[in-house]
């Protein structure tokens, strides 16, 4: 038998007695056992199995025990996240008041200042930041009657007004953007300037120009007393505003929408008011459902 | 064929029988492969944390190579692969002994040689070699382990057999 074969068999210790004779006539026999008992002392240091396991596992149990503890946290958070979420969101909204056609509606801000809405109109102001600036966001017209305090800003689309002092209406509207200060000192930012209205002071911009107006006698806005007055106003700016109260359309034949009018129509009488819009022009009109003709001469 | 599609290995019981099946094999493999310096032990450890974090994805016919590449990996992140220098342990000196001291030192001696000779050798034959020379490893036991054919096993181990009789021999 071949020498690697016989020294393969003996370090599979699969030697028969044949073999082992062969095997220990090899030349390097007495190297390769002494190699063999050699390398007995270079056996590796005893390898505690259970030892070994125990530290495993405890490795194990802590990584557990910390992770857990990071969930609960997450936990902890999410609920709190979720419970003062939707309140925090919802005091720091801004707070929306609409009114809707023929409609009006009063509303007492967080200083007790209180704004009265027109018909068709939004106010929008924030609660929580209330305190820090009293700030109003207006599209329509209201009539406002502040509070002392600090400054008190009405942003409309047109311009800014700035309440220096208490009663003041505002109205804006397509084409349109009218301040009349009734109490105390009003400022009026309209293209970045600064117009200041004293009580009986009228501010009126109407297709983009400034128009002067004469003083002021009421005390405050007619349309406070279901009443809506106009002094030379072009016809279409009665005919929208009538829309507003009543809530209908009109349609206008044969009628010059930028004549002037004067004169006042109430919001409680469809027939009086119609009557008190149309007499004056020689206007005739005619009533179908929610439609309304006017017909001029 | 067990079923091993339910089965992971999160379970402690199960975790701990497959330590005990590998973990002292696993430590002889690294220790004979990469020396005592770069502790065995702990890459053991690591290797087994690691399989724990992987239970569910380990199924437990693949958890063996799992930890045989972990820890392997492990070793070889470590540092620059160095010669692999292994300790022996001094003969205790017997009280009656019948031995000359002459003969004491050449076996000292000759000790030294191997341990040199031990470092010359690929790491691949000294894993196997050790494994089966001092540890009493089979040849198929060996295969198994190093996911290697016994043939490949038997060539290891006879290689190395002849590498370390010759460097002797020369040094």
């Amino acid at each position: 038998m071949e020498r690697e074969q016989l020294i393969l068999k003996w370090l599979k210790n699969e030697l028969n007695h044949e073999e082992l004779k062969a095997f220990k006539k090899l030349e390097d026999y007495n190297d390769l056992i002494q190699l063999n008992n050699a390398l007995e002392t270079f056996k590796s240091e005893e390898y505690n199995t259970a030892e070994a396991l125990d530290l495993v596992l405890n490795t194990i149990k802590s990584k557990k025990t910390s992770t857990s503890w990071i969930k609960n946290i997450i936990r902890v958070a999410a609920v709190l996240v979720i419970s003062f979420g939707p309140y925090y969101y919802t005091t720091t909204l801004d707070t929306k008041y609409s009114t809707d056609v023929a409609q009006k509606s009063l509303i007492e801000l967080p200083d007790q200042s209180i704004v009265n809405l027109n018909a068709q109109s939004t106010l929008i102001f924030n609660k929580s930041d209330w305190k820090k600036e009293r700030e109003v966001n207006l599209s329509g017209e209201a009539f406002f009657k502040v509070s002392k305090g600090s400054s008190f800003l009405v942003k409309t689309k047109t311009g800014v007004v700035t309440v220096y002092g208490t009663e003041f209406n505002v109205k804006q509207r397509e084409q349109f953007f009218e301040i009349i200060c009734y109490e105390g000192l009003v400022g009026v930012t309209y293209n970045s300037q600064e117009t200041k209205l004293k009580p009986g002071d009228s501010f009126l911009i109407l297709d983009g120009k400034f128009i002067a107006k004469e003083k002021e006698n009421n005390l405050e806005p007619s349309w406070l007393n279901n009443e809506s007055s106009f002094k030379s106003l072009p016809y279409k700016q009665v005919i929208a505003e009538f829309e507003r109260q009543y809530g209908v359309n009109t349609t206008l034949i044969n009628v010059d929408k930028n004549q002037l009018f004067t004169g006042s129509f109430t919001h409680n009488n469809l027939e009086l008011a119609l009557k008190s819009i149309t007499l004056p022009l020689h206007i005739t009109y005619s009533k179908t459902n929610d439609a309304i003709i006017l017909k001029g001469e | 064929m067990p079923k091993s599609i339910q089965e992971n290995i999160c379970e402690e019981r199960l975790f701990s029988s497959i330590f005990n099946k590998y973990a002292k094999d696993l430590h002889n493999f690294l220790y004979y492969k990469f020396g005592e310096e770069l502790n065995p032990k702990d890459k053991v450890q690591e290797a087994f944390v690691k399989l724990w974090e992987n239970c569910a994805k380990v199924t437990p016919e693949k958890a063996k190579s799992f930890v045989f590449t972990t820890a392997n990996n492990l070793m070889l992140n470590e540092a620059a692969h160095q010669k692999v220098i292994l300790k022996y342990r001094q003969t205790k000196p017997k009280t009656h002994t019948n031995e000359n001291p002459e003969f004491l030192m050449q076996e000292n001696e000759y000790r030294k040689k191997l341990q040199q000779a031990l470092a010359n050798l690929t790491d691949a034959q000294r894993e196997a070699f050790l494994m089966n020379r001092v540890e009493g490893k089979r040849f198929k036991e060996i295969a198994e382990l190093l996911d290697i054919s016994t043939k490949a096993v038997e060539k290891r181990i006879y290689g190395a057999l002849e590498k370390l009789k010759k460097d002797i021999k020369e040094l």
